[in-house]
């Protein structure tokens, strides 16, 4: 209990006596009633998608005209409201706009609620007693979904911690970042819950891929963490979303892939968006984010490669462990890292970092896999 | 009735399926995109603008050329690659496991999805579920596929 109220009001005889004064008279103070805010009455622009943060971004409560720095509120009051003397400062660590903002924010979280889904009923587990996989292609599977699962509890924490910290006028910000919270929550829950009905349960922990994870959260900045949970991490999950739906197993699991993709994308897209929104708006950031990628990337490049991840990958895209299935498996994890990579400079290169393809050692490693390509 | 594949008669069909359809679409949520289906026939493309909006296929179009098209993203293929998707979902009521949009398009060997802007491509996936229900409704519908040696026995 480190915050304590200034005033004992159990003890306070003004306090007490002005209460019981209310209760007998009636006689209501009423002022909160003048309150000096705007009169608006926003009604949903189309009326099939109902009433959306864009209908309601009017005058003071809209987020159109929300200054670059927010000087004014320090509190809880929602963006519009009257700010009374005397509200706490809740010592918000984010206060300015670029570092948090994107273009079509308050699309995403909209699409973000109404593309939610549920993990224990939107799948049709009850297929799977249709499939039994070999030993290999279910350990391989279940090796695969415990690197997920470990992903996206990660996932599940990095916006959860910044959601507090960030200024309450960000308000779709915030809303945004609550819906991946339980979006990455529900990615852990239907990754564990898959691997529990392999017949093989989970498998080993990825000590390379924790690395990785303990330096997206620890970002020192909500930018920082963003570009590397949103744009490049989840960018990079996104495109092995996609491979893991190629090479599913089962209808069952397209199906997973196909919804965990949706929400990840949507988080991508949030991400573009914000880099965009801070180079658009903040420019001076553009080396501090170089330089963050470089340390980023250097963490993608040795837990991405590390045997515990790519393995699986080679079992499962190879459709077994005879020397043709490794064969076969080789060349099209080699395919997907290559589409993995290209994917996120295109998307660095959209958001207006085209200088990235030529500065970073991901383009060591693209030649690299290419070279080992054309020797096969 | 019968729809010939390919054909605008065709996505209409699928479109007025949306329409009735429409709580199951409305659970998966907003479906905001347009894109574009490229069925390459030979030295003749069949080319499409699907447009989708709030839960609904708002509009569907054939046009000479998707190039000129502000569409989010296009999915093209040979005519064979998407009779056999067909006739995959018609035989199994939706795509399997080899037959599924992503599964076609993500190395590009059967099917390839083309796009200039990368946040129009991520749209595939980020409406990745309905796009692929849509075009399972195809299951619903009696298909006449072109008689010719390379659709006649793809996927049969």
């Amino acid at each position: 209990m480190s915050y304590l109220s200034t005033i004992d009001f159990f003890e306070d005889k003004d306090f007490i006596d002005k209460y019981q004064y209310t209760l007998r008279t009636g006689e209501l103070d009423l002022s909160w009633m003048n309150a000096a805010t705007e009169k608006v009455q926003c009604e949903p622009q189309n009326a099939r998608r109902g009433l959306t943060f864009r209908d309601c971004d009017v005058g003071s409560y809209g987020f159109t005209d929300m200054p670059e720095l927010i000087r004014q509120n320090r509190s809880f009051a929602p963006r519009g409201a009257e700010i009374p003397a005397g509200v706490p400062d809740l010592q918000a660590e984010v206060n300015r706009k670029s570092e948090v903002w994107a273009y079509n924010i308050e699309g995403y979280y909209e699409e973000a609620m109404s593309r939610q889904w549920n993990a224990t009923t939107d799948v049709p587990w009850e297929e799977l007693r249709k499939y039994e996989l070999p030993e290999a292609i279910g350990k391989a599977y279940s090796q695969l979904l415990t690197f997920l699962t470990e992903v996206e509890m990660i996932a599940t924490d990095v916006p959860a911690k910044w959601m507090g910290r960030l200024n309450a006028d960000f308000f779709e910000v915030k809303n945004f970042i609550a819906t991946q919270a339980m979006d990455e929550a529900r990615h852990a829950e239907v990754f564990r819950k898959r691997a529990l009905t392999t017949g093989w349960g989970l498998m080993r922990a990825s000590k390379a891929n924790e690395c990785n994870l303990k330096f997206l959260r620890d970002a020192d900045s909500f930018a920082e963490a963003s570009l590397t949970l949103h744009l490049q991490a989840e960018g990079m999950v996104l495109t092995l979303f996609r491979f893991s739906e190629l090479i599913s197993p089962t209808e069952v699991d397209k199906k997973m892939f196909r919804l965990v993709m949706q929400d990840e994308a949507r988080h991508v897209g949030y991400g573009m968006q914000h880099l965009k929104w801070v180079l658009d708006h903040f420019p001076e950031r553009r080396e501090i984010i170089h330089r963050h990628l470089d340390e980023a990337e250097n963490f993608v490049f040795g837990g991405g490669y590390a045997t515990e991840v790519l393995e699986p990958f080679i079992i499962l895209s190879g459709k077994g462990m005879k020397k043709e299935n490794i064969e076969q498996g080789l060349k099209i994890t080699a395919q997907f890292n290559l589409k993995q990579i290209d994917e996120y400079f295109e998307r660095l290169d959209k958001c207006g970092l085209p200088e990235r393809r030529e500065r970073s050692k991901l383009a060591l490693a693209m030649e690299m896999t290419r070279a080992v390509i054309a020797a096969q | 009735m019968k729809v010939i594949f390919p054909s605008l008669e065709f996505f209409r069909a699928l479109q007025t399926l949306m329409q009735s359809e429409r709580e199951r679409f409305k659970r998966l949520g907003y479906f905001d995109t347009t894109f574009g289906v490229r069925v390459l026939d030979g030295p003749r493309a069949h080319q499409y603008v699907l447009r989708f909006e709030v839960f609904e296929c708002t509009e569907v179009r054939a046009v000479n050329d998707l190039g000129r098209e502000a569409v989010d993203f296009i999915l093209e293929g040979e005519l064979a690659a998407w009779v056999e998707m067909l006739r995959n979902i018609r035989q199994h009521g939706a795509a399997d496991v080899t037959h599924s949009i992503n599964t076609l398009t993500h190395l590009g060997e059967r099917m390839r999805v083309v796009y200039d802007d990368p946040d129009g491509h991520d749209k595939l996936y980020r409406f990745a579920e309905s796009v692929q229900e849509f075009i399972d409704l195809a299951a619903k519908l009696e298909i006449e596929f072109p008689q010719r040696s390379d659709t006649a026995h793809a996927g049969a």
